[in-house]
Order: structure tokens, then C-alpha cells, then sequence
């Protein structure tokens, strides 16, 4: 159902890496993808153990982790099975009809889905640690130099409307789940049925939805305006981030990890 | 045999994650044809659930729901049928209007029925002079209606199906007194013409004194009480201990015996208290 959906799901827990400053956390996802990629054959087994230990440090649940893969589970195959038939070199295992299958080519499949797998993981992790207004204070605080640019109140509304559409997404989703469960009660078959009936249960879905959302919108802009919202001219914070030992020592760990990447692609590439 | 049986049943939200919650627990009671039952409890006590699982919105973790004996997770395939038989009024008609005009929306329920286009009209008509809709409003859009005009539009939309019993939730929230009277003529218009079966949650004490047979007091998912009207509201001590109160009236009475009045406190409506108020004056006694 509706409400299986977690990626992009704060889970609450009091772990090393939920305490972690946000700021911190955001840059040091964007260091860990772009190390992924660098890192080739060797170096993705140790982005692999590194990442085991985030998932342990983060004391979410291997389930929680797991439902979210199965999600990009058909990506994963795919871009696994292309890979494995289209590479020609090595020695060749299957020779077929059409289809030649080396064992370099089984090694990139696995290298590439292991790739794609560890990218969720670490996105994931991201936002099942941090709620999502720390995530878009996060990112607010991080464009704070584009204002010398005179993006200063660019970056404020998009990150606000961000924040407004983080927030109102479990609300969204408690509300269709709210109108599904009217139709149904006056006979809504959704679950049934070819693919243009389906679509066409959607109608008496969609429609309250939609109109829910647009007067919810209007009530909200009232309410920030009755409390004087300008556009954050001149808004101060209610919470101060301050970096700590532990996002320091978080920094040198991953600054190791990248840099044995490099070594290792250096070395045994 | 009762109309509507529960048996044990329990429902979880979230199992097995950090946010589990049990909102009914261990739910046993039986409504008997044609009775009037309010569900009263604080807020989180567990009635929201409670009622998406006596139409089948909800399957139980635990536990049955039997509709005049039949069991009606049986075959989950035909949980369907069972949510044409037990109407659900949701407290927010908002969640449901959707069509172009506030006759078709009525016809929802009907159409998904499969009856012929005769007997949906029919049952449409019927519907809208139970719940007192004007003729002209019919042609709306269902989000030009006024509040009121909105909730009986939306349940008239349940009755057009003409279930053997409707659960309401909330039925009355947010209406004037003219309002809620129209929504109480028609539930009780509704349940002497079909033999029907009602259930209404709500939060107004005196509401449910005035129109229920008998009351089932929720508390943390659990059932307090369950009897009649009078017996319920006999508890002012254990209701107010959970969060409830009883009818204002009968919270006055309450005072004045406890000033040292000799009265009964057993009214519940403001008519009746008065009529007894006014005898008991009448013949000489002394409130002071």
C-alpha cells in the first residue's frame, strides 16, 4: 500500500550518524557518490564495507534497507544483465546463438549493480537519519555564498518550498489515504481490474485530492503572511548548528576512504 | 442473532517498526437490528479504527467481524459486498465529492453496484428527500455547497446504497444546531424506513443522549461499557476519569445534588430535566 513507501523517510533512532551535523552529512553523501563512481573493481569491495559499517552505525534495520532496494530491484537487474551481454572480452563462458557471455562480463554485472545498490544505500541513509527540515536547513545554510551573487532570496524560497513540500508530503499521503478509504466505503474497486479501469478509479481519487491541496495551499500562505512572512528578509534561526569533534572525525574518516579508492585505482587498476 | 458481532478483534498500526501502535485491542460486542449504538471515547481511543474495521477498510490483525453471522474476511474477495451492506459516513465529506454534479456523486455508490440506471435514480431520489437536499441544488457542483449542505450530500450518498447499517463518524462536527437537527431527522428518517441499523461516533454527550438506544464507551482501544443510555451516563465519576463527561444538563443536576438537593440525576436530555425540574418545584420542593 500507499504508506510502504519509505525512501526519503526519517527513522528515528539515536545513532553516531543521526546526531551528525546535517551540513556535514549532506556534503558527505555528495563525497561518497562521486567516490563510488571513481572507485573501479578493488575499490568498489571496500566502498562496500564502508558502507556495511554506515548501515550498522546507523542502527536502522537491514528490513528498512532491503524494502528500499527491492524497490530498484528491476533497475538493478537490468542494468546487470545489459552489462553482462555486452561485454565481449575475457574468456567466454557462453557462446549462443547470439549471446556471448565472458566472465569479464559477469564481473562488470556485478560490479555495476553493486554500484547502483551502494548508491541507494548511502542516499538512503541520508534521509532515513535526517529529518527533512535539518536536510533543507542543510541545504539552505550550504548556499548561503550564491547570496554574494545576489541569489541570497532565490535560495531562501526554493529551499522554503522544499521545506513546505517535505513536510506536506506525509499529510498528502494520510489524505489519499483518507479518500481511498471513502470510495471504497461507496465502492471503489482500485485494486482490480484492466489497466483503463484503473486509471479511471483514479478520478474520484485524484480530484478531491487535488482540490484539498489547492485550498490547503491558499490557508497556508494566509497563515505565514498573518505572521509577517516577507521572503526571510532579516530571519534569524531558533537553531543554531555548530560542528562538533564527532563531524570532524566523520570528515577524516571518509577523506581515508577516498583516498584509498584513489590509491587502490592507482595501483591495481 | 445480532446484526453486527465483533469478536477479539485487534488492530495494529505499523507492526514491527518503531512506531507500532495498537489501537484496538481485544474488541468484543454485539448491535442488535434496528438499535441505535454510540461510540464515545477520548480523542485516540481508538474509534477512527474501530469503525474501518466494522466495514472491512481495515482487516483485523486479530479477531472477527461477523455480519449477521457470516464472517466477513471469509473471502477477502468479497469484502466488497459486505461494504455496500454496512455504510461508512466519513466526518469530512471533502474526502469524498468528486463529480461534476451532487446528483452523479450520490449515484457513485449506486453505479458501482451495477443496479440499472431506473433504480439508481430512484434510490438517488429517495436518498436526497431522506437527507432534505433542495431540488436545485441537485444540478451543483458538490464544492459550491455550503458546509451543511456538503455533509448531506455525502450522506445521502451512503444511503443511496441502502446499506443494512450505516457507521457515521462525526456526523454532526461543525454544524449549526439547524444543521445537526437536519442530520439527526434524517439518520432517524432513514433507519424507520429501511429497518436500518446505526452507529455514530461523536463527541457531544448530549447528541447521543438524545438519539442513541445504548452507548459503547471507548477507552486506549478497550471497551468500558457498553449498555444503555442511562446506565452509561449513570458514571459521571468513571467517564470524567477517562476524559469524558456526561450531557450538561445532567452535569447540572449533578451540582445541585451535590448542594444538597434531593433529586434524581438520571435525565439526559434538556427537555426531560426540565419537565422533572419544574414537577419537582410544582410539588413543593426545596432546591435550595
Amino acid at each position: 500500500m500507499i504508506s510502504d513507501i519509505t525512501f526519503g523517510q526519517y527513522f528515528p533512532s539515536n545513532s553516531v550518524i543521526h546526531r551528525l551535523d546535517p551540513r556535514i552529512k549532506f556534503l558527505l553523501l555528495i563525497f561518497i557518490i562521486v567516490f563510488i563512481f571513481i572507485g573501479n573493481m578493488y575499490g568498489i569491495g571496500l566502498s562496500l564495507l564502508f558502507s556495511i559499517v554506515i548501515m550498522i552505525l546507523s542502527k536502522i534495520p537491514l528490513k528498512v534497507y532491503l524494502k528500499n532496494l527491492k524497490v530498484i530491484l528491476p533497475i538493478i537487474i537490468f542494468t546487470g544483465l545489459i552489462n553482462m551481454l555486452y561485454v565481449k572480452t575475457g574468456t567466454i563462458l557462453v557462446d549462443w546463438w547470439k549471446i556471448t557471455i565472458t566472465v569479464d562480463g559477469i564481473y562488470k554485472a556485478i560490479f555495476m549493480a553493486v554500484r547502483i545498490a551502494l548508491l541507494i544505500i548511502i542516499s538512503s541513509t541520508l534521509t532515513y537519519t535526517t529529518t527533512p527540515n535539518d536536510l533543507t536547513d542543510a541545504i539552505e545554510r550550504l548556499c548561503k555564498p550564491l547570496k554574494f551573487i545576489g541569489l541570497g532570496t532565490v535560495v531562501h524560497m526554493l529551499t522554503m518550498m522544499m521545506t513546505i513540500a517535505l513536510r506536506f508530503i506525509p499529510t498528502l499521503i494520510e489524505e489519499t489515504q483518507k479518500i481511498m478509504n471513502a470510495q471504497k466505503a461507496r465502492g471503489a474497486d482500485i485494486e482490480s481490474g484492466g489497466l483503463i479501469s484503473r486509471v479511471k478509479a483514479l478520478v474520484p481519487i485524484l480530484i478531491p485530492l487535488i482540490i484539498l491541496s489547492v485550498r490547503r495551499a491558499y490557508d497556508l500562505a494566509e497563515a505565514m503572511e498573518c505572521r509577517c512572512y516577507n521572503g526571510g528578509v532579516g530571519k534569524q534561526r531558533m537553531k543554531q548548528l555548530h560542528l562538533r569533534f564527532s563531524d570532524f572525525f566523520a570528515l577524516f574518516v571518509c577523506l581515508i576512504w577516498g583516498g584509498l579508492i584513489i590509491l587502490i585505482k592507482i595501483f591495481l587498476g | 442473532m445480532p446484526i453486527l458481532k465483533t469478536e477479539n478483534l485487534t488492530y495494529t498500526y505499523a507492526p514491527a517498526t518503531p512506531f507500532k501502535h495498537t489501537a484496538v485491542n481485544n474488541i468484543s460486542f454485539s448491535v442488535e437490528k434496528g438499535e441505535i449504538t454510540g461510540i464515545i471515547g477520548h480523542t485516540g481511543s481508538g474509534k477512527s479504527t474501530l469503525l474501518q474495521l466494522l466495514n472491512g477498510l481495515l482487516k483485523p490483525t486479530d479477531g472477527k467481524v461477523y455480519f449477521n453471522g457470516n464472517d466477513i474476511w471469509q473471502d477477502p474477495k468479497k469484502i466488497g459486498l459486505y461494504r455496500f451492506k454496512i455504510g461508512l459516513v466519513f466526518q469530512y465529506p471533502e474526502y469524498q465529492l468528486f463529480e461534476e454534479t451532487v446528483k452523479e456523486d450520490i449515484a457513485y455508490g449506486p453505479k458501482n453496484m451495477k443496479l440499472s440506471p431506473e433504480e439508481i435514480e430512484q434510490r438517488v431520489n429517495e436518498a436526497v428527500s431522506i437527507v432534505g437536499l433542495k431540488e436545485h441544488l441537485l444540478e451543483k457542483s458538490p464544492f459550491d455547497l455550503s458546509g451543511g449542505e456538503k455533509r448531506r450530500a455525502a450522506i445521502a450518498g451512503i444511503m443511496a446504497m441502502k446499506p443494512e447499517i450505516i457507521v457515521f463518524d462525526e456526523p454532526t462536527a461543525g454544524l449549526d444546531p439547524i444543521g445537526r437537527e437536519t442530520v439527526f431527522e434524517a439518520i432517524k428518517k432513514y433507519r424507520r424506513d429501511n429497518d436500518a441499523t446505526i452507529i455514530i461516533v461523536s463527541h457531544s454527550m448530549e447528541d447521543m443522549a438524545s438519539i442513541c438506544d445504548k452507548i459503547i464507551v471507548l477507552n486506549d482501544g478497550n471497551v468500558v461499557m457498553h449498555d444503555s443510555v442511562a446506565e452509561v451516563f449513570k458514571n459521571a465519576d468513571k467517564l470524567k476519569k477517562i476524559g469524558l463527561n456526561v450531557p450538561i444538563v445532567t452535569d447540572v443536576l449533578l451540582t445541585l445534588k451535590e448542594m444538597g438537593a434531593d433529586i434524581s440525576v438520571e435525565h439526559f436530555t434538556v427537555r426531560s430535566a426540565a419537565d422533572f425540574l419544574i414537577s419537582k418545584i410544582k410539588g413543593g420542593a426545596h432546591l435550595d
